[in-house]
């Protein structure tokens, strides 16, 4: 299990380099890789999950878009990634935003989770379940 | 139970011994519930009838009831629950800090403010927003049941801290939301936290002490639930039976019962005669049904316990192997109804699974299980021999699986009812019941546990009944003896708030748009006023100076208004637990206020 993730890190990590290479000029890459708006990469796919595991959709909204939490959508747009890190990990209690950082699932998948949620800012993936895209 | 224990246990007991001992022994809150001027308990009295005989307000003078006076609680988010009324004064509570404030009635000042300092890490485990379902009050004390498990007694004179105790731990998921309930000499209390793999138990406590007399579990060895494998007896094959040795065990794969749920944040009811406490309790954990293979007992269901003891005299499990989040916390209604001729001390509840039920409240016999909303289609019926629903396949989440989305399930998660409290009334004979309308997607998927950390292990999606009137509630009128609808009046969103009925022939509700509404016995709508926020509390009465008030705590919030505070505006469809309430937006706005009405004049 672990052999296939390490080869499946080094296929994708080569496909996010390529992919940010055939951009123009010094465009950012994307975190994610995403074909047709629902089908990603295995890290992507895990942040997905850990979503779905850690019930964020309670405050969240089913499609980031905010119910008693704010919506993600937007604050992707805003957060650095290491303020996502921290807030996601300890948290904002007063506000009601759990610490996660007693999470095996969130602590290990910080970066997918947070490569998930930054597509979804993007508008580059869909709501909804995804699927890995195919080996 | 140890040496120790049972010496503890003794102690108060010799020291009563030598005071009168009676007056001191019992409450005086069943002597208080039963002058209708006074609302001394959260439903009224210790049968959840919620059934005033206050008739000053009737049927046909309703139309006029105006606002008599108002009072902000200060609070967002969602307000459960209602005010106490115990002569001169008013006890009422909030959400998260669950503050308590006295009012004088005279002239609605506060006589006293409690706010308790409570750590904010419980608001992020409160699974359906921070409510509070209210305060009791017995022997001039106050009793608060604070969210992060504190249960405290305060002076009913000064708001002054007499005892408190903590009843569960926050760090791994257990919060607060019931009421506490009292029953005699105890106070009875509660934990939630299905949601977080919690082990539900009700724990019951002596008011003047604050000391633990008993507890018991909802999972796990006979001993730990106060089950007696030989005398506690459950409906088997058409007839009661004992329900033998390790019950619960023999249900659950493994050690899943240490982590599986049966919370117990409802509304209990007490039998002073039988000296039976009445309870349910609710969902197993997690969401996934495939993870926990077995009946999973004892989650959802109705318990009878003595309430000296703790022991069980019978238990009736409504949802074996729960696939659908169908928690049996709801209001257990104590009440004599007929049943094919006889007559019978029942008790009536209507479960979140779209099943009213009729149960000999004294043997546990099984009476009526029938449909209460005609759009409960996860089962064809309950089977009255061995009391089990026939689930439809088409609709079990456990045969389709994990990763797979099984559509069009009736009711939701929310239940064709939540805890939101029904009302009986003796005089008609009917039950009113604010019920839901609302179906669901739920699609299982594999959750790992973590103490303290989310373990639902499901996505949801929630809309209005396909092919109906198009609203998310009804309503209805309840035949508790023949299982039937009597009547039903449509809503365009859930009846979230406990109704109350009247002796003079007049019934309320609140709205999640924010109407007080009152009707009569045949359902008519005979008034109706917008209250400040949507309402999600529950209707009270009293009678204060000779005049009698109507009052109820609006403030939207709870898990069906829940998505009100946020971004609703750009929500498209399918949206889980409030896809089919943005629309509520167009309504209402946080904001707790309580409101009381009386006629004009005098």
């Amino acid at each position: 299990m672990k052999t296939r993730t390490t080869h499946a890190m080094i296929v994708l990590a080569a496909g996010v380099w390529m992919a940010g290479a055939s951009t123009s000029g010094a465009a950012a890459q994307t975190p994610y890789q995403v074909v047709d708006g629902n089908t990603v990469d295995a890290q992507t796919l895990n942040g997905w999950r850990t979503w779905r595991a850690m019930a964020c959709e309670r405050c969240h909204g089913a499609q980031q878009e905010g119910l008693v939490g704010p919506s993600l959508v937007a604050s992707l747009k805003v957060l650095t990634k290491d303020e996502f890190k921290n807030t996601v990990l300890h948290g904002r209690i007063k506000l009601g935003m759990p610490n996660f950082d007693g999470s095996k699932q969130v602590v290990e998948n910080i970066d997918h989770l947070y490569a998930y949620l930054k597509g979804r800012s993007d508008g580059a993936i869909k709501p909804g379940r995804l699927q890995e895209i195919a080996k | 139970m140890s040496f120790q224990t049972s010496l503890k246990r003794w102690v108060p007991y010799v020291a009563l011994a030598v005071a009168p001992a009676f007056a001191l022994a019992d409450s005086d809150t069943e002597k208080l519930s039963k002058d209708p001027k006074n609302w001394a308990m959260q439903a009224g009295g210790l049968a959840n009838q919620r059934y005033s005989e206050l008739k000053q307000v009737n049927k046909d003078n309703a139309k006029n009831l105006q606002v008599a006076w108002t009072f902000s609680t200060g609070v967002l988010r969602g307000h459960e629950g209602g005010p106490l009324v115990i002569g001169d004064t008013m006890y009422v509570h909030s959400p998260f800090p669950n503050k308590v404030y006295a009012i004088a009635l005279e002239d609605q000042r506060i006589k006293w403010k409690y706010e308790p300092k409570q750590d904010p890490a419980v608001i992020p485990v409160m699974c359906c927003d921070v409510v509070n379902r209210g305060v009791a009050y017995a022997n001039g004390k106050v009793f608060l049941q604070q969210a992060d498990t504190t249960l405290v007694a305060l002076d009913a004179k000064s708001g002054k801290e007499i005892w408190k105790v903590k009843t569960g731990n926050p760090k791994i998921g257990e919060t607060n939301t019931n009421t506490p309930h009292i029953f005699k000499d105890k106070v009875l209390t509660g934990i939630s936290g299905g949601e977080f793999g919690v082990r539900g138990r009700i724990t019951a406590y002596d008011i003047n002490t604050g000391k633990e007399v008993w507890k018991a579990f909802s999972t796990g060895p006979d001993n730990e639930m106060l089950i007696d494998p030989a005398a506690t007896m459950t409906w088997t094959d058409g007839k009661m039976a004992p329900v033998g040795k390790d019950s619960s065990l023999k249900t659950w794969q493994g050690d899943q019962w240490k982590i599986g749920g049966g919370t117990t944040w409802g509304w209990y009811s007490y039998d002073p005669a039988l000296n039976v406490v009445y309870y349910g309790t609710g969902n197993p954990s997690t969401w996934n049904p495939r993870q926990r293979p077995g009946d999973n007992k004892w989650s959802m269901t109705i318990f009878a316990r003595d309430l000296d003891t703790g022991k069980a005299r019978w238990a009736y499990q409504m949802t074996p192997h729960d696939e659908w989040d169908y928690d049996g916390v709801n209001e257990m209604i104590l009440a004599d109804v007929k049943v094919k001729g006889k007559m019978h001390k029942a008790l009536v509840h209507f479960d979140r699974n779209g099943f009213g039920y009729t149960l000999d409240r004294v043997s546990g016999a099984l009476l009526v299980a029938e449909k209460f909303d005609p759009a409960v289609n996860w089962a064809t019926h309950v089977d009255m021999k061995s009391g089990r629903p026939q689930v439809v396949a088409a609709y079990s989440t456990d045969k389709n699986g994990p990763d797979v989305n099984s559509k069009g399930i009736c009711p939701s998660a929310l239940g064709t009812k939540d805890m939101q409290p029904a009302t009986y009334s003796p005089k008609t004979g009917l039950f009113y019941v604010p019920t839901n309308h609302v179906c669901m997607d739920y699609e299982p998927f594999k959750v790992e546990y973590t103490a303290g950390q989310p373990y639902v292990g499901s996505t949801l999606s929630m809309y209005p009944a396909p092919d109906s009137h198009g609203g998310m509630g009804n309503f209805i009128a309840w035949d508790a003896g023949t299982g039937k609808i009597v009547w039903s009046k449509p809503e365009k969103f859930s009846v979230w708030s406990g109704a109350l009925s009247t002796a003079g022939d007049v019934v309320f509700y609140g709205t999640l748009e924010g109407y007080l509404k009152a009707v009569d016995n045949n359902g008519k709508e005979l008034w109706k006023f917008k209250t400040p926020s949507g309402i999600i509390g529950n209707v009270n009465t009293w009678e204060y100076k000779g005049k009698q008030y109507i009052g109820v705590l609006s403030g939207i919030g709870g898990w069906a208004g829940i998505g009100l505070a946020a971004g609703l505006q750009n929500a498209t469809d399918g949206l889980g637990a409030v896809g089919g309430y943005k629309e509520l937006a167009h309504y209402t706005e946080l904001g707790g206020v309580l409101t009381v009405f009386a006629l004009p004049g005098k």
